[in-house]
C-alpha cells in the first residue's frame, strides 16, 4: 500500500486558533483532522503521518521551520504529500506551497495541495505545483479533500492527471498539444468564437494571453572608453564548418568563436546556418547580423575600451523561451569570466 | 462568381493499361504517367507509389500534396503556373477526391519537407494520413541546392502538379458522383443578407524568402512581391494559391490545403443564414517590421473599406510571423473589426514558452491548433516511400542528425523521434484540425 | 536570450527588426535594424552606404548601454 504524508495547520490538528499561531512543527503517527477524511477517500493508499505546524511560526521562521519539518521527514518512507486544504487563509496557503516546494525538491516524490483563487499562495506556488481550485472556507473541507484525493489516487496508480481544466488545479504555465477526434475541426471552432464574439456573447479563446515579465534594467555603462563589448547573435553567424553543430532551427546548441585577430567577418570563413530566413545577405558579408567592423572602427576611435576575444553565436528561430534563456544564462557565465561590461546583442 | 466542383469519389487506386476512371477505381498507366513527369530534363528519376490509409508505410520527404482537378473547358488547372492565366472560380472544375498527389523525394529532404504514417500512432498527425496517396518519388539534377538546407523543390512541385493534372485528364469527359456549389455574387448584389455579421477571412500565406522560388503563389505569382488583395473564396479553393517550400512543415499550408481550406467551406455553409461571408483578403508573412506593419494596413483597410464587422485571421507559419499574425490582429480590431484569430504555437517540448513570440491583449479570441515543437516518438514502420534518412540528414525543421540527450531522429532500427513540427501540414490551421493546446 | 544576460548585471542592448518581438521577450533597450535576413546592411545598397547605416546603429547601440533607463526603451535611429 502506498504512504502519504499529509501537512496541516495548527487551527486544523484542533490545537487552537489565531493564539496557537506560533505552534511548532510535530509529527503525529496517530492521523487527525482533515487526514482522517482524506485517508476514508484514498483507494490503494494511506495516509501514514500527519505532520503539524503554527502558521504564525512557518510565516515568521520559514527557513527554520523548513528544516525542522524536513528533518522530521528524513527517514520516513512516503509516495506522496499533501498539504491543506487551506481556503483562503494566506498564511495557511503560504506554508503548504512553501514546504510543498521544499519537500518535492528534496523527496523527489509528488505534492498536492488546494487553495481558494484569493489565496495568495496561488500566484506564488501554482508553477511550482498541482494547486486544486478550492473553496473559501472549510464548509468545503469535504469536497476539496475529494478532489485531492482522487488526484492523488491516480498518481498513485501511475495515471498522469488530465488538463487543469479537466483536473481542476491552477494552470502551472505549461501548455501542451492535446489530439482529440471528438473535438469539432477548428474551422467550426473558429466560426463559431466569432459569431460569438460579434452578438457580445461570452466566448474562451484557446490562447489566453499570459502577463509577461520583465527583468530589472541592467545600470548604464558610466563610462564606455573604458568598457569592454561583446558582441552576441541569434543570427546563427558560425565559422563556415559550424564546429558546434548548432542547429539551424529549435537550436539547442550555441557556440562561441575567436575574433581577437579579426577586423571583420569575411564571406566563405563565415556564415549563417539560421534557416528561418534567406541566408544570402547574411553569406555574402556577416558583419551585417555580427557587426564586428564597425565595432573594431569604435575601438579604434576608442569610444569603448575593447571588444571581447570572441562572438557568441546560436539560432533564434522555433528555438523556445526556455532553452533561449539556458543558452542566455550559459552565455553569461562566460562573459562574466571575461570581464565583458556590455552586450550588442544582435537578432534576426 | 458561381463555381462547380464535380467530385468523383476515389475509392481505390491501381495500375493498369490505360488511365482511366470507373466505379471509384483509377487506373493510373504508370509508363505514361511518368512520361508527363519526366517531360523536365530535371528529373533524373521517377516512379509512383500509392499508399492508403491503414498501410505500414512511412512517407518522407513529402514536399508538396495537391488534389488532381482539371478545369472544363480549359487546358490547365493552375493558371500562372501550369498553363495561360485564365479567371479562377468560375465554370466548372473536376475533382479526384479522397486522393492526394505527393510529391516525395526520392533521396534528399529540406526544411520545409514532412513526414506522413499511413498507419499507427504517427497516422494522428497529419490529414494526409486519412487519404490515398499517389506519390510521385523522384530524384532531380537540381545540382546547386542538393545539400542546401532550403530546396526550391521546383522540378518536383512541379512534376506533381502535371501528375495532378494529367490524372484528372481521366474524369475530363465524366459525369461526376456529386457537384458542390460555390455561389457568391458581388458584396453589392445581395439582398436576402442585410441583418447579417459581415465577415471577412484574412489568410497569410507563406512569403518570407526574398529569393523568388520558395514563397506561395497566388495565379503564379510570388506572394512575396504582393501586397494584401481582396479576392472570390473561389478563386482559393479552385487553385489559385500554389504552396511554396519554405516553411516549417507543420505550419504550412500545401497546395491541397488551399484547395480544400474547410475554414472558407465553413463560411459558405453559415453564409445566409448567420453571416454575410463577404470574400478572402489574401495577405502575406515579411521579413521586415515595416512589410509587416505595411501589409497589416491594407488588410484593415480592405476590411473596413468593405464594411467587414467581422475577420477570422489565420497565419501560414510561427516564429516572426506570429509578428505579422499579431500586427494584423491589432490593425483589424483598432479598425472597429471584431477578430477571431487561428494558428498554431510553440510553446517548447516542456510546454513552458510562451506560445507566440509577439503577443497583445487585443488578441482575445484565437483557435488553437497545436504545438509544433512537441516530441514524437514512433516505432518503425515495415516500409518507406522515399528516404527515412532524410529526416535526420537534411536540415528538416522536426529532425535533427545528432541530439546529446536524444540521439539522432532516425534510429538504426527505423525508428524514429521527432518534432511535430515535420509533420505533413499536420497543423492544419486552414481548418481540418482536431488538435488544440490545454494547460497541465 | 536577453533576459537571462541582463539578469546577470551585465547591460546589453538588442538590435533587432522585429521590434515587437524584442519588446514581448522583455529587451529593455532597442535599436531597430533594417530587415531579418540584413539586419545591419542591405545588399543591395553600396557598400559604403551600408557601412555607414551599421556604423550609425552600432553608435546608437553603444550610446544606449551608457543610457540609463527606468523602462523598456527603443531608441530611435537616423538612416
Amino acid at each position: 500500500m502506498k504512504k502519504i504524508v499529509h501537512y496541516i495547520n495548527q487551527f486544523f490538528a484542533g490545537v487552537g486558533g489565531e493564539e496557537q499561531a506560533d505552534y511548532k512543527p510535530e509529527l503525529h503517527t496517530e492521523i487527525l483532522g482533515p487526514s482522517l477524511a482524506l485517508n476514508k477517500a484514498l483507494e490503494d493508499a494511506e495516509v501514514t503521518h500527519t505532520l503539524v505546524c503554527g502558521d504564525g511560526y512557518f510565516g515568521s521562521n520559514e527557513e527554520a521551520a523548513t528544516q525542522e519539518l524536513l528533518g522530521m521527514l528524513e527517514g520516513l518512507e512516503f509516495d506522496l504529500f499533501v498539504a491543506g486544504p487551506t481556503f483562503r487563509a494566506g498564511r495557511y496557503g503560504f506554508a503548504a506551497g512553501s514546504i510543498c516546494k521544499s519537500v518535492k525538491e528534496k523527496f523527489g516524490v509528488p505534492v498536492l495541495t488546494s487553495m481558494n483563487d484569493e489565496n495568495p499562495g496561488v500566484n506564488m506556488y501554482k508553477k511550482d505545483m498541482y494547486i486544486f481550485k478550492g473553496g473559501k472556507s472549510a464548509t468545503k473541507m469535504r469536497s476539496d479533500i475529494k478532489v485531492i484525493a482522487s488526484a492523488a489516487n491516480k498518481i498513485l496508480k501511475g495515471e498522469k492527471l488530465g488538463s487543469a481544466e479537466s483536473e481542476n488545479f491552477y494552470p502551472r504555465g505549461i501548455r501542451l498539444q492535446v489530439i482529440d477526434k471528438n473535438m469539432k475541426p477548428a474551422s467550426t471552432r473558429v466560426v463559431e468564437m466569432l459569431l460569438k464574439k460579434l452578438s457580445g456573447k461570452e466566448f474562451e479563446t484557446e490562447l489566453p494571453i499570459p502577463k509577461n515579465d520583465r527583468v530589472d534594467i541592467a545600470p548604464a555603462i558610466k563610462d564606455l572608453s573604458k568598457a569592454k563589448i561583446a558582441l552576441v547573435t541569434t543570427g546563427g553567424i558560425v565559422p563556415i564548418d559550424n564546429p558546434d553543430k548548432i542547429q539551424s532551427a529549435s537550436a539547442t546548441r550555441w557556440g562561441m568563436y575567436d575574433i581577437s585577430s579579426n577586423d571583420d567577418l569575411l564571406e566563405g570563413i563565415y556564415k549563417t546556418i539560421h534557416a528561418g530566413f534567406d541566408p544570402y545577405g547574411a553569406d555574402t558579408d556577416p558583419d551585417r547580423i555580427v557587426p564586428l567592423d564597425v565595432l573594431r572602427a569604435y575601438e579604434k576611435e576608442g569610444k569603448i575600451d575593447s571588444i571581447d576575444s570572441h562572438f557568441y553565436s546560436t539560432v533564434g528561430t522555433g528555438t523556445t523561451e526556455g532553452e533561449a534563456y539556458r543558452m542566455g544564462s550559459e552565455i553569461a557565465v562566460v562573459l562574466k569570466d571575461h570581464n565583458v561590461d556590455a552586450v550588442i546583442l544582435t537578432s534576426t | 462568381m458561381k463555381l462547380e466542383i464535380g467530385n468523383f469519389i476515389v475509392k481505390e487506386v491501381s495500375f493498369g493499361n490505360s488511365t482511366s476512371f470507373q466505379n471509384g477505381v483509377l487506373t493510373i498507366n504508370k509508363k505514361e504517367a511518368l512520361e508527363h513527369v519526366m517531360e523536365d530534363s530535371h528529373i533524373t528519376e521517377a516512379d509512383i507509389v500509392i499508399a492508403v490509409p491503414g498501410d505500414k508505410k512511412r512517407i518522407v520527404p513529402v514536399k508538396e500534396a495537391i488534389e488532381a482537378r482539371c478545369k472544363i473547358g480549359k487546358n490547365c488547372t493552375f493558371p500562372g503556373v501550369t498553363g495561360d492565366l485564365y479567371q479562377l472560380g468560375e465554370g466548372r472544375t473536376h475533382a479526384l477526391k479522397n486522393m492526394s498527389v505527393l510529391a516525395v523525394g526520392k533521396h534528399w529532404g529540406s526544411f520545409g519537407d514532412g513526414l506522413i504514417d499511413m498507419s499507427g500512432p504517427g497516422a494522428d498527425y497529419s490529414h494526409y494520413s486519412g487519404l490515398i496517396n499517389v506519390c510521385l518519388v523522384a530524384d532531380t539534377d537540381e545540382e546547386f541546392e542538393r545539400h542546401e538546407q532550403q530546396k526550391k523543390n521546383h522540378a518536383l512541385r512541379w512534376g506533381a502538379m502535371r501528375l495532378s493534372e494529367y490524372l484528372a485528364e481521366a474524369v475530363r469527359e465524366l459525369e461526376p458522383d456529386e457537384i458542390e456549389d460555390y455561389d457568391l455574387c458581388s458584396i453589392t448584389g445581395r439582398d436576402n443578407v442585410k441583418d447579417l455579421h459581415k465577415v471577412v477571412y484574412v489568410i497569410q500565406c507563406q512569403s518570407q524568402m526574398e529569393e523568388l522560388g520558395y514563397n506561395d503563389l497566388v495565379y503564379g505569382w510570388d506572394m512575396n512581391k504582393y501586397v494584401p488583395t481582396l479576392m472570390h473564396p473561389n478563386e482559393i479553393i479552385d487553385s489559385a494559391i500554389i504552396s511554396g517550400s519554405f516553411m516549417p512543415c507543420s505550419s504550412k499550408w500545401s497546395t491541397y490545403d488551399f484547395q480544400n481550406n474547410p475554414t472558407i467551406k465553413e463560411l459558405y455553409k453559415e453564409h445566409g443564414k448567420t453571416l454575410n461571408f463577404l470574400g478572402v483578403i489574401t495577405s502575406n508573412l515579411n521579413v521586415s517590421l515595416e512589410q509587416k506593419n505595411r501589409s497589416a494596413l491594407f488588410v484593415a483597410q480592405i476590411a473596413s473599406t468593405i464594411g467587414a464587422d467581422g475577420a477570422i485571421l489565420a497565419e501560414e507559419g510561427y516564429g516572426n510571423p506570429d509578428a505579422d499574425f499579431i500586427a494584423c490582429f491589432d490593425a483589424l480590431e483598432d479598425a472597429g473589426v471584431k477578430t477571431v484569430g487561428i494558428t498554431n504555437e510553440c510553446t517548447g517540448r516542456d510546454g513552458k514558452s510562451q506560445p507566440l513570440v509577439v503577443l497583445s491583449e487585443k488578441a482575445d479570441a484565437i483557435v488553437s491548433c497545436g504545438n509544433v515543437s512537441k516530441l514524437i516518438e514512433l516505432a518503425p514502420m515495415e516500409e518507406v516511400v522515399g528516404e527515412l534518412q532524410s529526416l535526420a540528414r537534411d536540415g528538416l525543421s522536426g529532425g535533427w542528425a545528432d541530439d546529446e540527450k536524444l540521439g539522432p531522429s532516425v534510429k538504426e532500427d527505423g525508428s524514429i523521434i521527432m518534432e511535430n513540427n515535420s509533420m505533413f501540414c499536420g497543423d492544419q490551421v486552414v481548418g481540418w484540425s482536431q488538435k488544440t493546446m490545454k494547460e497541465f | 536570450m536577453v533576459k537571462a544576460i541582463e539578469k546577470t548585471g551585465i547591460a546589453v542592448v538588442q538590435m533587432a527588426n522585429l521590434v515587437p518581438v524584442a519588446t514581448s521577450v522583455g529587451a529593455n533597450k532597442i535599436v531597430p535594424s533594417i530587415s531579418i535576413p540584413y539586419p545591419l546592411g542591405d545588399p543591395a545598397t553600396p557598400f559604403e552606404e551600408q557601412w555607414k547605416l551599421r556604423y550609425h546603429r552600432v553608435g546608437v547601440a553603444l550610446d544606449a548601454l551608457s543610457t540609463e533607463v527606468t523602462e523598456q526603451t527603443v531608441f530611435s535611429v537616423k538612416i
